[in-house]
């Protein structure tokens, strides 16, 4: 039995927040109200000034195991996820082997019930080994709850692929997720081509590589039937070209966002900063603000963070030779607080239903609310404290992020799933 | 305080510019005497570590490091197996060991100069990286046209070719804007990005750049071999849309122009062959005031630890240079 008192509760429907107690029992959420009477052998914390709301759901995660362990496995995934008030995440395919086959999804399910704490949901591919080329056993993978199918990593080339996979797999109920690039547009797919590139002197990936794939996608789901969910948008005319399909109405799709991609240029690359080198890549402010107004306008209906670890071998390489990405899922929530609710740009509500609701809706789950009789699955965030990230605080395997040792307003203090606390500062 | 690497145009001020300028001038005297060498750096060991083939540079370097009595001697680069980023640093972690004082690092990775000048105590000259920077090339083409114009304040240069992948244009660019030189690009829509610095005027036919009447024309090299893709129809297209040729050289004649190249020239496409005889052309001259530039910089450049990256100072000779010539 756990009783918060006086917690502020952040919904998905409204920037207010209500203080109430609230009260778990066995893991469910019994009773919200005032002054609820303390029960006997129950713990009482003290939650006044600090804000309960659902855990976090990231839809876009890379865990790389199998194949990839140095960088991070099931165990650290999962816990960097908790560390940032995330309770349910949703891997990436592009592991090695990759998420291909029904055998392939069935190892992970199996190795995450045991090495996780959380909810650990996976993707599967489109086509066999990512390739492009001939389809993956698709139904196989439903049968294990895969909901989404993507080669994230890479875009799938050849539009009568994807189509045809379209095709087969809508009949199932399954959605694509779709990482958009022109390769032989994106060169080495380091930075946003533009004043930055040049003055670096590496060939820069420009926005239309992303913005044709997001329409060619579309498209195809247009004809399809199917739901395309674009992932990781970087970009203004990305955005609009996204906002415009939604306005037609006759397509199903979804749009995500990264907070990296709100709070950062290319700009912040310097003097060469590996750990700003992603892709989709940070481009100017102007594509920034088109993010955060497609974000508050609902054009995008979830944030993810991409979470992509490499090893601090691999990132102190040169520009050209480091691979891409950062991770996410220990600064997310943190940083979301720091750089848009604190300042006023957006309200909690915004954050609780695009990184928390909604995600859980797009992969058919039940959305973690605090209310009776829901299963307790939520975070008490401290707006007051602060957050250092230094390399201790991560639970990460990897430490490639532009947020190493910065100290940023709010702080996760306790993360709640059913009748266990999962992390208490 | 003096500075430990020289990596970029970029971060250099004005009055170090000047001062290594100066310097130049110095050591170019040196040249016409019997005895070219003197004991600057004499004890001191500098490491070529060219990871790209640059017979120009590299021998520059070289002649300029062997004038100042220093040691000089070439990492061996199996060009094959040492082109991933991982094995340049564990190569850093044995250049570290081998404490040698300066190294001159020419790569096709922007910024890896940079990297290595943050994990040695050795003064790193950046040689050249990929597209990025070319700092020494950049100070012997202001060098050069100092010998022409000693005041260069509003002087024009006009350059042409692939901008998209020149780290000459780059260097050279930034720090004769820095002592007051207007700059104009011309080339390929493919090869002068839109986003050039607007500082920058950019023109889009040759016509046009010759009426804004520019006193020198600098001709980038057409890097034909790195062209993965078609940035242009064909090298003949090139050299009638872009080239010097032999109408154009009589009217850079009549108009007494300068013309500079970082070469290797490739005849027939930058230039006509006629232009190895012209005499305003300063190819030759940049080839030369290359090495005094280069002894210029080997001095000024103090090596090791703990220094600050990039800091504003003010340039000074570094204490105890016994090279300030008369
Ligand atoms: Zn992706």
């Amino acid at each position: 039995m756990i009783l918060l008192q006086n917690a502020r509760i952040a919904t998905e429907n409204s920037p207010v927040l209500v203080e109430s107690d609230v009260l778990i029992v066995e893991g469910i959420i019994q009773n919200i109200g005032t002054k609820l009477a303390i029960p006997e052998g129950g713990r009482v914390i003290d939650a006044r000034g600090r804000v309960l709301m659902p855990g976090m759901f990231d839809a876009h995660v890379h865990f790389r195991a199998p194949g990839f362990e140095n960088k991070e496995t099931i165990t650290t995934g999962s816990e960097a996820a908790i560390n940032g008030g995330v309770t349910g995440v949703v891997m990436m395919p592009n592991t090695r082997p990759a998420l291909d086959s029904a055998t392939a999804v069935a190892t992970v399910l199996e190795n995450a019930k045991v090495r996780s704490r959380i909810p650990v949901y996976t993707s599967g591919c489109v086509t066999k080994n990512r390739e492009g080329k001939e389809l993956a056993e698709i139904e196989g993978m439903r049968g294990l709850g895969v909901k989404m199918l993507t080669d994230d990593g890479d875009t799938t080339a050849d539009p009568a692929v994807l189509l045809r996979a379209m095709q087969y797999a809508t009949e199932f109920g399954m959605f694509f997720a779709s990482h958009c690039e022109v390769l032989e547009l994106a060169g080495p797919r380091a930075l946003n081509e533009g004043v930055m590139s040049y003055r670096l002197g590496i060939k820069g990936s420009p926005a239309c590589a992303e913005e044709i794939i997001i329409d060619r996608d579309i498209r195809l789901a247009h004809a399809a039937g199917a739901h395309v969910h674009i992932q990781h948008v970087s970009s203004k005319l990305g955005m609009e070209t996204i906002r415009w399909w939604k306005s037609r109405g006759d397509v199903k799709v979804t749009a995500e966002v990264m907070p990296h991609h709100l709070m950062f240029t290319d700009e912040h690359i310097g003097d060469y900063d590996t750990n700003y080198k992603m892709n989709p890549p940070l481009r100017t402010q102007a594509d920034c603000d088109a993010l955060l107004e497609g974000l508050i306008e609902g054009v995008f209906d979830i944030i993810a963070t991409d979470h992509a670890p490499h090893t601090p071998f691999e990132k102190a390489q040169d520009f050209l030779s480091a691979p891409n990405g950062i991770t996410g899922l220990d600064t997310a929530l943190v940083s979301l607080y720091h750089h848009f609710v604190e300042p006023g740009k957006f309200g909690w509500d915004v954050v609780v239903k695009r990184y928390s609701a909604e995600p859980r809706r797009l992969m058919g789950l039940p959305v973690a609310a605090i209310e009776v009789g829901q299963k307790a699955e939520c975070l008490l965030f401290d707006t007051e404290a602060e957050t250092t990230f230094t390399k201790e605080f991560m639970k990460s395997k990897s430490q490639n992020t532009p947020f190493i040792d910065q100290t940023l307003k709010g702080r996760v203090d306790m993360v709640i799933l059913g009748a266990e606390i999962l992390l208490e500062r | 305080m003096a500075r430990k690497d020289l990596l970029d145009i970029a971060s250099l001020h004005r009055e170090e510019i000047e001062f290594l300028l100066d310097q130049s001038t110095s050591f170019k005297k040196l040249f016409t005497r019997s005895v070219k060498k003197i004991p600057a750096l004499e004890g001191k060991s500098v490491l070529m570590l060219f990871y790209e083939a640059s017979t120009r540079t590299h021998s520059s370097f070289e002649v300029a490091a062997k004038r100042l009595s220093a040691e000089v001697t070439n990492f061996d680069v199996a060009h094959s197996s040492i082109t991933k980023g991982e094995s340049v640093r564990e190569t850093i972690e044995t250049l570290q060991a081998m404490r040698t004082d300066y190294i001159v690092v020419r790569h096709g990775h922007p910024g890896l100069p940079g990297m290595i000048a943050r994990q040695t105590t050795a003064s790193v000259i950046n040689a050249g990286d990929g597209a990025h920077e070319h700092p020494t090339q950049a100070l012997l083409d202001a060098f050069t046209i100092k010998e022409k114009f000693p005041d260069p304040r509003g002087k024009k240069v006009l350059i042409i070719g692939d901008i998209l992948h020149s780290r000459v244009a780059r260097s050279t660019s930034t720090l004769l804007q820095k002592l007051g030189v207007e700059v104009a690009y011309l080339g390929p829509g493919s090869l002068v990005p839109k986003y050039v610095p607007a500082s920058i005027r950019r023109f889009t036919d040759y016509e046009a750049a010759m009426a804004w009447t520019p006193d020198v024309v600098y001709l980038l090299r057409v890097q034909l071999e790195r062209q993965d893709v078609q940035f242009f129809p064909s090298v003949r297209e090139y050299h009638r849309v872009y080239g010097i040729t032999n109408t154009r050289l009589a009217e850079i004649s009549d108009l007494g122009l300068y013309i500079m190249h970082p070469g290797p020239v490739n005849r027939g496409v930058e230039l006509c062959d006629a232009v190895m005889d012209y005499e305003r052309s300063l190819i030759t001259n940049q080839v030369e005031n290359g090495i005094s530039v280069r002894m210029a910089v080997l001095d000024w450049l103090t090596p090791g630890g703990d220094f600050p990256k990039q800091e504003a100072y003010a340039a000074q000779p570094r204490a105890g240079s016994k090279v300030i010539l008369p």
